[in-house]
C-alpha cells in the first residue's frame, strides 16, 4: 500500500528512477535514484507521506571509471545518466513508523564538485547526518545551517572516509 | 613511571612520610571519568558485589580537585586528549594515573595503519603508574591495581596475593 | 516553562557541561546558554571518543570487524553483533540452525535486561538517589555471570559467528536463566515501590520536557524514546527478523511523551524480555549451532544491503556496501543513540538545568555509540 503509494509519488520527479527490490535479501523495498536537485522535492513527498529519516550513509566510487569493478551491477540500469567522472553517492535511508516501508534514496554528484542541497529544512534529524557526512567525505550540503566537523576536531580540515585519504 | 618520585618534597621527615603514605594508600580517592567500555566494569567495581570502598577507594570525586587517582577508562581520543591532560593537571599532587584497560594502555584495537583519531596510550599525554590489561578489564584486576598502587606508596602489601591456579 | 527563557533582553551566559560531568555518562559535551536556571538554547558537542569503527569496516576481513560491534553500544552488545551478523548473512545468503537463532534471542533478551538495569541505577543516580543502584547492579551481576558462562566475557561481547553461534549453551545455562527469570519477577515490584511510587522522583520526571510523536519522526527517534511518545514501533515486531515472529510479546506503548513515560517503557520492557527468555528456553530445539556450508572467507555479492535490529536504545541499522571483495566496501553504522540525541537541542529549550539533568537520563546514551 504505502509502497505504490510513495512508489508513484517519487515517480513523478523528473529525474527519478524507481526500482523495487526483493526486501528479504536487501533489506529495503525501494530504491530511489534522484539528481541531487531533486533531493529536497524527494525529501517533501516523503516528509508528507509520514516517513522519518533513518541514516545518511556516503559512498566514495573513486577508480570507478578507471575500473568499473565496485559499481554495484543493479544500479547501473536504474541511475540517470552517470557522470563522467568519479563520483560521491549519497544514500538516504527513510521508513515508516506505522507500515512497513524502507525507501533508499540515492543521488551522485561529481567527485570534483562534491555539492548537494541540504534537507536539513525538512527534516531538523537529517542536519547532524549531513554533518557526519561531510565531515568524513567532505561533501558539502548547500544552505546547511552549520557544517563544522561534528566528529571529528573542531580544527579537522580532512576527510578520512575518501578512498584517496591518507594520514 | 616515575611520577609519584618526581614531586616528593626536598626536605624528607622519614617516619613522617610513611604514615602520610599509609594515610594516602588507604584512601585513594578516584576520579570519576568515564570514557568508554571499561567504565562500566569501573561502575562495577565500585558497587554491590566487587565493593571498592572495602579498600578505602570508593570515594568517586566528580572533581579533579578533590581527587588523588585518575582512572583512565577508555579510549582517548585526539579531541579529548587536551581534556584529560587538563584534568590531570588540575588534580593537587599527590596524584597516580592508572591506564585501565588496552585503548589508554597503546590504543587497544583501535590500533591500525592510517588511524586518524585517537592517542595510542595514556603515557603519551601524562605519565602513567599502573597498567592494567584487558578488553575490558575484569573488576578483579581493577582491584588488583588499585592494590599495587597502594604497594607502590607504602612498600608494602595490606592483602594477601592471590596465586592463579 | 518560563516566559524568561525566551526572551533574549534577559543576559544570558554559556555554560559548558561535560566532556568531563558526571551526568553526561561518558565523554559528551553540551554546550548551554543559560538564562539563570533556564536553558535558552543547547548545543551537544560530539566526538569526543569517535573509536573510527566505519573507517575500521573498510580495511578488514568481514570476521576481523566482529569484535568492533561490541564496543559501539556495550551495554547491548549482542544487539549489534546480531545485527552485524544478520546483514552479512543477508548478503552472502547464509542459511542459520533453527537452535542458533534462538539461542540469539535468548542472548540478546538477557543482554537488553542487563542494559536497562544498568540504566535504571545510573538515571536514578542522576537524579540523586545513590541506593537503587546497588540492587540493579546486583541483580545485573547475575545475569552477567549468566551470559559469562555462554559467552566468555562480561560486556564486550564477541558471541554470534557467521552462520551461527561460537558455542552452545551448558547444561547449567537453562536453570540458571530460569532462575534469574524467577528472581527478577520478584524483583520488579520491588523497584516500582522503591522507585516508581517515591514523590520525589515522581515529581523530578512527570510532564518534564515532553516529546512530541511529530519530533520523533522529523528527527527519527527510535527506541524507548519513540515508544514513550506513542509511537508503537519496535524492530522486532514492525520488521521481524531472527525468530522473533515465534514469540509473544507486547511492545510497551505509553503517550505521555515525557521523562516518567519513557522511565516506564524501559521498565515495561525488562518484563516482556523476561517472557521472551522464558519462551524461548521452553521451545529452545535441539541441533547444531553452526550452519554446514559457511565459507571461511566470507565475500557477497556486489551490492548494498540494509539490516535493522532493535537494540536496548532503539532501532540499530548497517549499511553495508560490497564490492565483491573480502573487506566490505563501505559499512555506515545507524546508531540509534545519534538520532535520539539530535532531538536534545529542541526539547530542552526552556527546561530548568536539572530537570534537562532527568531529560538527558531518559533518554539513556551511550557516547561511544554515538561517536563510533
Amino acid at each position: 500500500m504505502k509502497k505504490l503509494a510513495i512508489s508513484q509519488a517519487l515517480a513523478a520527479l523528473a529525474s527519478a528512477r524507481v526500482l523495487e527490490c526483493d526486501h528479504a535479501s536487501r533489506g529495503f523495498h525501494l530504491s530511489v535514484a534522484v539528481a541531487p536537485l531533486e533531493l529536497p522535492a524527494a525529501a517533501k513527498i516523503l516528509d508528507q507521506q509520514g516517513f522519518f529519516i533513518e541514516a545518511i550513509t556516503g559512498v566514495d566510487w573513486l577508480g570507478e571509471q578507471a575500473a568499473p569493478g565496485p559499481t554495484v551491477a543493479d544500479q547501473a540500469e536504474h541511475q540517470p545518466p552517470l557522470p563522467s567522472e568519479d563520483s560521491f553517492e549519497v544514500v538516504y535511508d527513510f521508513n515508516h513508523f506505522a507500515k512497513l516501508c524502507r525507501v533508499a534514496l540515492r543521488t551522485r554528484m561529481p567527485r570534483s564538485r562534491p555539492e548537494i542541497p541540504t534537507i536539513s529544512a525538512i527534516y531538523p534529524g537529517a542536519n547532524w547526518h549531513e554533518r557526519e557526512t561531510h565531515d568524513f567525505f567532505g561533501i558539502i550540503f548547500s544552505d546547511h545551517p552549520d557544517l563544522s566537523p561534528l566528529l571529528l576536531p573542531e580544527d579537522a580540515d580532512f576527510h578520512p572516509l575518501c578512498k584517496d585519504y591518507k594520514p | 613511571m616515575v611520577t609519584a618520585n618526581a614531586h616528593l618534597p626536598i626536605v624528607h621527615f622519614s617516619s613522617l612520610d610513611k604514615l602520610l603514605n599509609l594515610g594516602r594508600a588507604n584512601s585513594l580517592w578516584p576520579l570519576t571519568f568515564g570514557l568508554a567500555c571499561c567504565a562500566i566494569e569501573m561502575m562495577a567495581t565500585g558497587v554491590a558485589r566487587f565493593d571498592l570502598d572495602r579498600f578505602g577507594m570508593g570515594v568517586f570525586r566528580p572533581a579533579p580537585k578533590q581527587s588523588d587517582v585518575m582512572i583512565v577508562a577508555g579510549t582517548i581520543s585526539k579531541k579529548m586528549a587536551p581534556g584529560i591532560r587538563t584534568l590531570y593537571e588540575q588534580m593537587p599532587h599527590p596524584k597516580w594515573v592508572i591506564a585501565l584497560g588496552n585503548c589508554a594502555i597503546a590504543g587497544g584495537p583501535f590500533v591500525f595503519a592510517g588511524q586518524y583519531g585517537i592517542v595510542e596510550g595514556a603515557d603519551k599525554i601524562m605519565p602513567v603508574d599502573i597498567y592494567i590489561p584487558g578488553c575490558p578489564p575484569r573488576p578483579e584486576a581493577l582491584v588488583e591495581g588499585l592494590l599495587l598502587l597502594e604497594e607502590k606508596l607504602t612498600g608494602s602489601r595490606r592483602w594477601p596475593r592471590v596465586n592463579p591456579e | 516553562m518560563s516566559d524568561l527563557a525566551v526572551d533574549p533582553s534577559c543576559e544570558t551566559f554559556v555554560l559548558n557541561m561535560g566532556p568531563q560531568h558526571p551526568a553526561t555518562h561518558g565523554a559528551l559535551r553540551i554546550k548551554l546558554v543559560l538564562d539563570g536556571e533556564y536553558i535558552v538554547e543547547a548545543e551537544p558537542v560530539l566526538g569526543y571518543i569517535h573509536r573510527m569503527h566505519e573507517k575500521m569496516g573498510e580495511n578488514r576481513s568481514y570476521l576481523a570487524f566482529m569484535p568492533n560491534t561490541g564496543r559501539l553500544d556495550y551495554l547491548s552488545a549482542l544487539s549489534y553483533n546480531h545485527g552485524y551478523v544478520s546483514v552479512v548473512e543477508r548478503a552472502a545468503g547464509i542459511a542459520i540452525p533453527e537452535r542458533a537463532e534462538y539461542l540469539r534471542v535468548i542472548t540478546v533478551e538477557l543482554n537488553r535486561i542487563s542494559s536497562h538495569l544498568l540504566w535504571l541505577g545510573a538515571f536514578v543516580l542522576d537524579l540523586g538517589g545513590f541506593t537503587p543502584l546497588l540492587y540493579t547492579m546486583d541483580d545485573r551481576e547475575q545475569l552477567l555471570d549468566l551470559l559469562e558462562s555462554v559467552t566468555g566475557s562480561r560486556l564486550t561481547y564477541c558471541y554470534f559467528r557467521f552462520g551461527g553461534l561460537y558455542n552452545d549453551v551448558d547444561d547449567n545455562f537453562g536453570p540458571g536463566a530460569r532462575a534469574f527469570i524467577k528472581r527478577m519477577r520478584r524483583r520488579l515490584p520491588m523497584y516500582h515501590k522503591l522507585i516508581s511510587k517515591n514523590v520525589i522522583f515522581r515529581q523530578r520526571l512527570e510532564g518534564i520536557a515532553p516529546v512530541s510523536a511529530e519530533m520523533c519522526r522529523k528527527y527519527g527517534a527510535t527506541g524507548p524514546v519513540a515508544r514513550g511518545s506513542g509511537i508503537a514501533y519496535d524492530v522486532r515486531k514492525h520488521e521481524p527478523y531472527s525468530v522473533y515472529p515465534e514469540f509473544n510479546f507486547d511492545i510497551p506503548v505509553y503517550e505521555q511523551g515525557d521523562s516518567m513515560a519513557r522511565y516506564l517503557i524501559r521498565m515495561d520492557e525488562i518484563e516482556q524480555s523476561l517472557r521472551i527468555v522464558e519462551q524461548g528456553l521452553d521451545k529452545l530445539p535441539p541441533g547444531p549451532i553452526m550452519a554446514v556450508k559457511v565459507p571461511k572467507i566470507i565475500k557477497p555479492p556486489k551490492g548494498d544491503y540494509y539490516m535493522a535490529v532493535e537494540a536496548a536504545r532503539g532501532s540499530f541499522g548497517i549499511r553495508l556496501v560490497s564490492d565483491g571483495s573480502a573487506t566490505p566496501y563501505r559499512l555506515k553504522l545507524r546508531s540509534p543513540c545519534l538520532s535520539n540525541l539530535s532531538l536534545f537541542g529542541e526539547a530542552a529549550r526552556g527546561l530548568l538545568l536539572p530537570d534537562a539533568v532527568a531529560f538527558f537520563g531518559s533518554l539513556d546514551l551511550v557516547i561511544p555509540d554515538i561517536d563510533r
